[in-house]
C-alpha cells in the first residue's frame, strides 16, 4: 500500500537546518498494523504527516496505492487524502464549537455524502464506538477517553483504507488507552491498515511490526509474533 | 507601579504592532474627521456672537398674509425704528440698514463695481460691535453723504486707513466724505459690507409710511429678557401706527383687514438665530440652514461612534489572547485592581496617542477642508480653550470604554481555569462584538444611501428642464450704467453675427431681482382673491431669448401698441386665478393705497407662459406675471458658442464705445445657476468625503476583527483541512460569519435610510424619488467592501498549512 524510498525532509529556520527525515525507506502492506517508535524529535510526526499527505517531502519517492504522490499538488493530495486516510491525534483535535455528532459528520460533508446517508453512517459509527448516548454533547463535556473515541469515530466514518494515529493514547490513562488500542485492533482486523506513532512499548505490542527511528533514519524493524 | 503599567502597556502594544497600528489609525482617522466637522458646526453656530451685546439684539420682521399669499419679510417700515425707541423705554437703541446695491466707486480714473454697500443709521456702532480704527463711532454716520469704510476697503482706495475727510466718488457724480474706518466685518456675521453710507443721505429714510417694508431693523434692548415684552406689545403698537394709515388710505381698520383672512404682523428674530434660522424676503445676505448643521453633527457623531466601536472591538478582541497573561499574573500575586488599572491605562494610552495624531491631522487638513466646505475656519488659541478639555474627555471616555471589557471581564477569571485553557473566549461567543459590527455597518450603509440620494438630487437639479434654457446665455450686468444709450447697446448687440437674440431686463430666473405687486381679478378688489405675484418688467425679446415656451397666447410684440397694457402670466398664476380660458381676461394692478378703478391699472392677459423655475428648486413655482416695460437692469444675450471669444470681444468693444469709463461686468447664466446651488453641491461633496472616511474606518475595524477571528480559529481551520475541507469552503466559512452581520446591518439600515432620506427630499418641491436600485446598490456596495476586507484574511487563513497550526501539541 505504501512504499517510501530515500525520503528526505528538512526544516530551515534562519540559523539552522534540521534534517527531520534522512533517506528513509519504508514499506507498509495493506492490512498491516505498524507502530513507529523513537525518541522525541526523531521525526515520527514528520513522517506521519508526509504519509498523510499533509506535508510533502523534499526528496525521495512516496508511492501510495501504486501512485507516486511525492510531488502532487495540494489539491490532488487533499482529494486522495479525504477518501483514503483517517487521522487520530494525541490531543484529539475535536472542534469545540461542534457537538459529537457534528464533529463526526464533518468528513462526510467534505466528501459530499448526502445528508440522510450521513446521519445513518454517523449513528452507525457512534454506536460501534459506544458513545451514541453522547451524540449531542460538546467535546469539553467528555472525558479524555470519550473524546478520543469520538476522534476515532471521526477518523473511520469515511471508511478509510489507512488510519494514521499520532500517539493516540498519549493523553489517556492506561485503562482508556487499552480501550483505544482494542478499537484500533478491531479496525485492523476488519481490514484497515494502521500506522501508529507511540512511546509505549505496551501499546506497540498491539501492532504487527515496530519501526524504530533515530534521527530521521530507520534503525530496526521488529516483527511481532 | 504606574511606571510598570506603562512599561508593560508599551511593550504589549509594540508586540502587536499590526493591531496597534490598525487601532490607532482607525481612531485617529475617525477623530480627525469628527474634529473637522465639529469646527464646521461650531463655526455655523457662532455667527454674530462677535457682538458683545448679541444676546440683547433682535431683528424686527414683518409677516404679511394677503388673501392666499403669504410673505415673510426680514424688513420693516421706514419709521419703525424711531417709533420703537420713542414708545418703549426698555428699547435702548435701534438701527436700520438698507441694502445699497451695486455702486461704482472711482479709483484713479477707473470705476470699480462695488456690491457690498449699505445705508445705515448712526446708531449702527452702538448696536453692533464694529470697532472703529479711525473716526468717532458716535458721529461717523450722522451727516448726509458720509461713508464709513472697512479697513481693507480703505487700503484698497487710499493705501491707508488714515483717510478721514477724504472724498470718494460714487457713480461718477456723487461725492461721499469718508467719516470713519472700521475693522473688517468678522467672517461670522450675517451681513458683510464694505461701505456704510449714512442713512440721512437717503431721502426715503425720512418716509413716514407705515404700509410698506424695506428697512432691516435691529433693536437693542436694555436687558436680555426684554424681547418677550416687546413681542407682546407689538400688535397694539402696529395697530396704532399702521392701523391709522390703513384707515386713512384703504378705508379699512386693522380688525376688518384681519377679518378678511389677511394679516399684517411684526415679530422678532434674536440676532444669533438669524444665520441659521431665518430665510425671509429681504435678508441682508445669504444665510445658512440648521438642517446642514444637524446633518453634519449627525455625520460627526456617526464617524466618532464607528471609530470608537472599532477601537473597542479591536482592543477586546486582542485582550482575549491575554487571558493566559492574566492567569500567570494572578498566580504570581497580582490583585484584581492591579489588572484593571493595567488594562485601563493601556487603553487610555492608545486613545491618547490617537487623539494627538487626530488633532495634528485635523489642523493640517484644515485648509483642504475649508476649500471643500467653502468656509474660512481658523484654529487659534481660543479654539484650544474648549477643544483641549473636550479632547481629554474623549480620550478618557473612549479609552475607559474600550479598556473596560478586558479590565473588568478578564481580570475576574480564576487563574486555574485560564491556565488550563478552559477559557477559549471564543470569538463567536461575543454577542457584544457582533452587535457593534452590525451597528458600524448599519451606519455605513445608511451613509451610502444618503450619499447616493443626495448625489441623485443634485444631478436632478443640474439636468432638470427648468422651463428656460440657461446654456449659451451671456449676461451683461448693470446696463443701466449706459443710461438712455442702453437701448442703442441692445440694438447694436443684436446685430452682431453670432448673437441669436438679446433681451434687456434685470429680472432673470438666475438673478436676485425680485418684485411683487398686488393684482385683482375683477374690479371688486376682493382681498381674499388678491394675487400677489412676482411682477417682472421685460421686453418683447424676453420669452424668445430665454427659450421659454408659451402655453397659450403670444409673447409681447413691438408692433402691438396696446401691449403696454398687455400682461403675460405663468401657468401657476392662471391656476391660482382659476382661469380656464385666460386670454384677454382683465387683471387690475393695485397702486398701493386706495383700491378703486381710478387708482389702479387695468391689464389684459395676452398669453400664458409655461411655468419656469425662477427661485430655488426647494420651492414650488409661484404665480408670476410679466409686463412690458423698459428695464435696463441687464442685457441677456443668447450667443452661438462656436465663436464665443470673438462675440465676447465685440460686445466688450461696443460697451467701451458707449461708456469708456465703466468696466463691463458680465457672467454666464449657467454659471449663475450653478452658483445658486453651491451650498447643496458643497454638502454633497462633504457628505461623500466623510461617508468614504466612515466606510474606510469601519473596514479597518473589520479587517482587524477578521484577522483576529482567523487567528483564533487556526486550530479549527487546521482540523477541517485535514478532514478534507477545501480552501474555498474554509474561506467561505470564515467570511460568512461576518457577512451574516453585514446582512443584518443591511436589513436594519436600508429602511431607515429610505425613510430619513425621503424626509430630506421633502425639502425640495422638485425632487427625485428614491429608486429601488439606490437601495440595492448600497446593499451590494457594502457586501462587496466587506467581502474584500474579510476575504483577504479568510483566504490567507485558509491557505495556511494545517500541520503548522496543529504542531503546538
Ligand atoms: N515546522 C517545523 N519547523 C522547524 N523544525 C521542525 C518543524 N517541525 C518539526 N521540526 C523539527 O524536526 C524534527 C522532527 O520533528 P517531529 O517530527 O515533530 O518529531 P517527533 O514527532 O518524533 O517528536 C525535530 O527536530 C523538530 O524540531
Ligand atoms: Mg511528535
Amino acid at each position: 500500500m505504501i512504499k517510501i524510498t530515500n525520503l528526505e525532509k528538512f526544516y530551515r529556520t534562519e540559523e539552522v537546518e534540521t534534517i527531520a527525515l534522512n533517506k528513509l525507506s519504508i514499506e507498509v502492506k495493506t492490512g498491516e498494523f505498524v507502530a513507529i517508535m523513537g525518541p522525541s524529535g526523531c521525526g515520527k510526526s514528520t513522517l506521519l504527516n508526509i504519509l498523510g499527505m499533509l506535508d510533502d517531502p523534499d526528496e525521495g519517492s512516496y508511492v501510495f496505492n501504486g501512485i507516486e504522490v511525492a510531488h502532487f499538488t495540494e489539491r490532488k493530495r487533499a482529494d486522495l487524502r479525504k477518501h483514503n486516510i483517517g487521522f487520530v491525534f494525541q490531543s484529539f483535535n475535536l472542534i469545540d464549537e461542534l457537538t459529537v455528532f457534528e464533529n463526526v459528520e464533518l468528513p462526510l460533508i467534505y466528501t459530499g455524502v448526502p445528508s440522510a446517508e450521513r446521519v445513518k453512517r454517523v449513528e452507525e459509527v457512534l454506536d460501534k464506538m459506544q458513545i451514541m448516548h453522547r451524540r449531542n454533547h460538546y467535546p469539553q463535556q467528555l472525558s479524555g477517553g470519550q473524546q478520543q473515541r469520538v476522534a476515532i469515530a471521526r477518523a473511520v466514518v469515511n471508511k478509510p483504507k489507512l488510519i494514521l494515529a499520532d500517539e493516540p493514547t498519549g493523553n489517556l490513562d492506561s485503562s482508556n488507552g487499552n480501550d483505544v488500542m482494542e478499537l484500533l485492533t478491531d479496525l485492523n482486523e476488519q481490514g484497515t491498515t494502521i500506522i501508529m506513532v507511540t512511546h509505549s512499548e505496551h501499546d506497540a505490542r498491539y501492532s504487527h511490526r515496530i519501526i524504530r527511528l533515530l534521527d530521521g533514519q530507520s534503525v530496526v524493524e521488529n516483527i511481532m509474533v | 507601579m504606574i511606571k510598570n503599567y506603562i512599561k508593560t502597556a508599551y511593550r504589549t502594544l509594540l508586540k502587536n504592532k499590526g493591531f496597534t497600528v490598525l487601532n490607532v489609525l482607525g481612531l485617529s482617522l475617525g477623530l480627525a474627521s469628527c474634529l473637522l466637522i465639529i469646527f464646521y458646526v461650531v463655526d455655523e453656530l457662532s455667527y454674530d456672537r462677535y457682538n458683545t451685546k448679541a444676546d440683547r439684539i433682535s431683528r424686527v420682521n414683518e409677516d404679511l398674509k394677503l388673501g392666499e399669499n403669504n410673505v415673510l419679510y426680514a424688513v420693516c417700515m421706514p419709521p419703525l425704528a424711531q417709533a420703537l425707541k420713542n414708545d418703549f423705554p426698555y428699547v435702548e437703541d435701534a438701527v436700520r440698514l438698507k441694502n445699497g446695491g451695486s455702486r461704482h466707486v472711482k479709483k484713479g480714473g477707473v470705476n470699480i463695481l462695488e456690491n457690498k454697500t449699505v445705508f445705515a443709521d448712526p446708531s449702527l456702532f452702538n448696536v453692533f460691535t464694529l470697532p472703529m480704527i479711525n473716526g468717532s463711532p458716535a458721529t461717523a454716520l450722522t451727516e448726509p453723504n458720509s461713508v464709513v469704510l472697512t479697513e481693507t476697503t480703505a487700503k484698497k482706495y487710499f493705501n491707508s486707513t488714515n483717510v478721514i475727510g477724504k472724498t470718494l466718488t460714487f457713480d461718477d457724480n456723487i461725492f461721499y466724505k469718508v467719516s470713519g474706518v472700521i475693522r473688517d466685518i468678522p467672517r461670522q456675521s450675517h451681513f458683510d459690507f464694505d461701505f456704510f453710507i449714512s442713512m440721512s443721505t437717503l431721502p426715503d429714510s425720512r418716509s413716514t409710511e407705515w404700509l410698506r417694508s424695506d428697512y432691516n431693523t435691529y433693536v437693542l434692548f436694555k436687558n436680555a429678557g426684554d424681547h418677550k415684552k416687546l413681542e407682546a406689545a407689538l400688535p397694539a403698537f402696529l395697530n396704532k401706527y399702521s392701523g391709522e394709515q390703513m384707515q386713512a388710505q384703504l378705508k379699512m381698520s386693522m380688525a376688518a383687514f384681519e377679518k378678511g383672512g389677511s394679516f399684517f404682523r411684526l415679530n422678532l428674530t434674536p440676532l444669533t438665530d438669524i444665520h441659521l434660522k431665518s430665510n425671509r424676503t429681504g435678508e441682508l445676505g445669504p444665510n445658512g440652514t440648521t438642517q446642514y448643521v444637524y446633518i453634519f453633527s449627525a455625520i460627526a457623531l456617526f464617524i466618532l461612534l464607528i471609530a470608537c466601536v472599532n477601537f473597542m472591538n479591536l482592543s477586546t478582541a486582542r485582550s482575549a489572547n491575554r487571558a493566559r497573561e492574566v492567569g500567570v499574573r494572578k498566580v504570581l500575586g497580582s490583585l484584581r485592581k492591579h489588572l484593571i488599572a493595567q488594562f485601563l491605562i493601556e487603553s487610555i494610552l492608545v486613545a491618547f496617542a490617537a487623539t494627538v495624531i487626530a488633532l495634528t491631522a485635523a489642523i493640517a487638513l484644515l485648509p483642504a477642508f475649508n476649500q471643500l466646505s467653502g468656509k474660512d475656519i481658523i484654529v487659534n488659541s481660543q479654539t484650544m480653550v474648549w477643544l483641549i478639555p473636550a479632547l481629554l474627555l474623549i480620550v478618557l471616555v473612549v479609552g475607559a470604554l474600550a479598556g473596560s471589557y478586558p479590565a473588568f471581564y478578564l481580570s475576574a477569571f480564576q487563574p486555574i481555569a485560564v491556565l488550563k485553557g478552559k477559557l477559549s473566549a471564543g470569538f463567536k461567543g461575543s454577542g457584544l462584538r457582533s452587535f457593534l459590527v452590525v451597528l458600524q455597518f448599519s451606519i455605513s450603509i445608511f451613509l451610502i444611501v444618503g450619499t447616493l440620494v443626495i448625489y441623485n438630487q443634485l444631478n436632478y437639479i443640474q439636468t432638470k428642464n427648468l422651463g428656460y434654457n440657461r446654456n449659451e446665455v451671456l449676461i451683461v450686468q448693470n446696463t443701466f450704467e449706459l443710461g438712455n444709450r442702453a437701448n442703442v447697446f441692445k440694438k447694436e448687440i443684436k446685430q452682431l453675427p453670432g448673437v441669436v437674440n438679446a433681451t434687456m431686463t434685470g429680472f432673470l430666473p438666475t438673478s436676485n431681482w425680485k418684485n411683487t405687486a398686488i393684482f385683482f381679478k375683477d374690479a371688486a378688489f376682493d382681498q381674499k382673491k388678491a394675487l400677489f405675484p412676482q411682477t417682472w418688467e421685460v421686453d418683447e425679446d424676453y420669452i424668445k431669448t430665454l427659450d421659454m415656451k408659451m402655453a397659450v397666447g403670444r409673447s409681447f410684440s413691438s408692433q402691438m401698441l396696446t401691449d403696454s397694457s398687455g400682461i403675460i402670466i405663468n401657468e401657476s398664476a392662471a391656476k391660482f386665478l382659476g382661469l380656464k380660458d385666460p386670454l384677454n381676461k382683465p387683471l387690475y394692478r393695485s397702486n398701493g393705497g386706495k383700491q378703486d378703478i381710478s387708482n389702479s391699472k387695468e391689464y389684459h392677459i395676452i398669453g400664458v407662459v409655461k411655468d419656469f423655475n425662477f427661485s430655488s428648486l426647494r420651492d414650488v413655482i409661484s404665480p408670476m406675471v410679466l409686463v412690458l416695460a423698459n428695464n435696463p437692469g441687464a442685457l441677456s444675450v443668447r450667443v452661438n458658442t462656436k465663436n464665443l471669444p470673438v462675440v465676447l470681444s465685440q460686445i466688450k468693444d461696443k460697451w467701451k464705445g458707449l461708456t469708456p469709463n465703466i468696466q463691463i461686468d458680465f457672467s454666464f447664466m449657467d454659471q449663475d445657476f450653478d452658483a445658486s446651488y453651491r451650498a447643496e453641491q458643497r454638502v454633497g461633496t462633504i457628505f461623500i468625503v466623510f461617508t468614504a472616511l466612515a466606510i474606510i474606518i469601519a473596514c479597518l475595524g473589520l479587517f482587524g476583527l477578521a484577522a483576529y477571528a482567523a487567528e483564533q480559529r487556526t486550530k479549527e481551520i487546521g482540523i477541517r483541512k485535514i478532514l478534507g475541507a477545501s480552501i474555498a469552503a474554509i474561506a467561505g466559512m470564515l467570511s460568512f460569519d461576518f457577512l451574516k452581520l453585514v446582512l443584518i446591518a443591511i436589513l436594519i439600515s436600508l429602511p431607515v435610510g429610505w425613510f430619513l432620506m425621503n424626509k430630506w427630499l421633502q425639502e425640495f418641491a422638485y425632487r427625485v424619488n428614491i429608486q429601488w436600485w439606490v437601495l440595492v446598490l448600497a446593499g451590494f456596495t457594502s457586501i462587496f467592501i466587506a467581502l474584500i476586507t474579510i476575504g483577504f484574511q479568510s483566504i490567507k487563513a485558509a491557505l495556511s498549512n494545517p500541520v503548522n497550526s496543529l504542531r503546538s501539541e
